[in-house]
């Protein structure tokens, strides 16, 4: 059990780091620790100013205020690109999609042929990055690897398109295929570097779910969410849901990459963990479905509420598309639970609103924690319960926000 | 972080015309300590990302950093020279890290 005393004492020097920080200024020195990094808040092309991670390539990431929201506006919907070199216009009359490979008719299909000829379907679903939230690891263990999103590296929105499953059974696959890859217009640096090509399976790439999306949330879709398309994959983590997709190849065999074995993968075992702080030296598989999960969007830390307010905390809660059954809240700490009023079921696959009327009695401070169960019966770990992997992937420990009432 | 704002208000007036013509991305000056051979990181790391990625990172130990510049190296195939390499290391513990030997 060395392991969890490791932790525990990581832990601990942590969350005194943490609350020394609370409250300072922006810091005037030069920046050197992730702790004291403070991002510049900038407007990129069609966004409201966001938290600048990085400017190239480009990653944006929400306020949590967001998440008083089921449906997330398009000007502050996170971005997250993997390559530098990103094509600053796109031609309508030029771009097309091309869908190749095994296939009995390869097809050439410019936005407007996706729009007249082929069914249009609709779904609202949530979009996650695989590290979403990943800086909470190191609540409780080391720091992760890769950059330290806090939970605003997702969103939920309408998406409109074409179901992939139409356009690969109008180019008519070849018994042969077994995978399907996807790429899109970004681009490495160098010629070298491995591209952003991601696989899947032939038989989840004719699931119905899966659509080539032109609009989101009624609108085109933001230059930086991949315009003029992207693939959304319901339930699914958004590794796959390629930006501004160009090329659809459907292969007989699987094109081993660095996107799809090395990248966005966790410990091929049951728990998808590994002791925390070991190294990547262990088996892994590629993340696919999301785990149960929700979040406070009202209020967000450190707010500071007058005694006897009414208060309406608010958030959301999703999982795979099995359905949320119930989000429970507590007010001190996670000492005592509280059923939370489940809002307006968007759909299986969307974030489904909770709220609760809070009256706090007594000053103090206050830790607000939700939890989320769904339909199947999984729930979301406490913090100190979830499972460690070196990439920083799939993290759904409980959250809790510190509030103050004077 | 004045330049930073001017750019940010010009584009703010862009922001929701139509992608009728190319997007202007902004550009953001993230601090890098200075010594060290700074420049040989500067000169690699930002060809293809910037440094943001590093500032976001946090404070990391020595093998940490020695296995990401090598993961740059080996998977994304960044042209930097053995020599060159272990000056990135070196500065990147020295001003961003620490001597130890925990993988995190």
């Amino acid at each position: 059990m060395s392991n969890i005393n490791r932790r525990n004492f990581l832990g601990a020097g942590l969350i005194l780091s943490a609350s020394t920080l609370l409250g300072k200024e922006t810091p005037k020195k030069i920046i050197t620790e992730a702790k004291n990094f403070v991002p510049p808040v900038i407007a990129f092309p069609e966004k409201k100013p966001l938290k600048v991670i990085s400017d190239r390539p480009p990653l944006l990431e929400s306020p949590r205020d967001i998440f008083t929201q089921a449906i997330t506006p398009n000007d502050q919907f996170f971005v997250r690109w993997h390559m530098p070199d990103i094509p600053t216009y796109i031609d309508l009359n030029e771009f097309r999609l091309e869908v190749k490979g095994s296939v009995e008719n390869p097809l050439s299909l410019s936005v407007d042929d996706l729009k007249s000829k082929f069914e249009p379907v609709e779904i609202t679903s949530v979009l996650q990055c695989g590290g979403n939230s990943r800086k909470y690891y190191a609540g409780t263990g080391p720091a992760t690897h890769g950059v330290q999103w806090g939970h605003g590296a997702m969103g939920c929105a309408v998406w409109k398109g074409v179901r992939l499953k139409d356009i690969l059974h109008r180019a008519g696959v070849k018994g042969s295929a077994k995978w399907v890859g996807v790429n899109g217009l970004e681009k490495p640096a160098m010629e070298e570097t491995p591209k952003f090509f991601r696989e899947m399976n032939i038989d989840e790439a004719l699931s119905g779910d899966l659509i080539v999306a032109y609009a989101m949330n009624g609108e085109d879709l933001p230059y930086l969410n991949g315009f003029p398309l992207r693939l959304v994959i319901p339930g699914h983590f958004s590794d796959s849901w390629v930006k501004m997709l160009s090329e659809i190849t459907v292969m007989d065999e699987y094109r081993q990459s660095f996107f799809m074995d090395v990248a966005y993968t966790v410990p091929d075992n049951d728990c998808e963990c590994v002791v925390s702080g070991s190294d990547f030296e262990y088996k892994r598989k590629p993340i696919a479905i999301m785990k149960v999960k929700s979040v406070i969007g009202y209020p967000t830390p450190n707010t500071v509420i007058k005694k006897g307010s009414r208060v309406k905390v608010t958030g959301v809660a999703f999982d795979q598309g099995k359905g949320i059954k119930e989000v429970m809240i507590s007010t001190d700490g996670g000492k005592s639970w509280s059923a939370t009023q489940l809002q307006k079921d968007h759909g299986k696959y969307a974030y489904r609103p909770w709220s609760f009327q809070w009256e706090p009695k007594t000053k103090g401070e206050y830790t607000i924690m939700v939890r989320a169960i769904n339909r199947i019966g999984n729930i979301q770990p406490q913090v100190n319960e979830i499972g460690w992997n070196a990439g920083g992937y799939q993290y759904n420990a409980v959250d809790s926000v510190n509030v103050k009432i004077v | 972080m004045k330049k930073l704002l001017v750019l940010s208000a010009l584009l703010a007036t862009v922001a929701y015309a139509q992608v009728s013509k190319p997007i202007e991305m902004p550009y953001v000056d993230y601090p890098m300590a200075k010594g060290d051979h700074d420049e040989v990181a500067q000169q690699y790391c930002l060809i293809c990302h910037s440094w943001g990625y590093i500032l976001n990172q946090g404070t990391k130990s020595r093998p940490y950093w020695t296995g990401t510049v090598q993961k740059m190296v080996n998977e994304f195939k960044a042209p930097i020279g053995k020599e060159d390499q272990q000056t990135i290391i070196n500065y990147l513990v020295k001003h961003y890290g620490y001597e130890s030997t925990a993988q995190h």
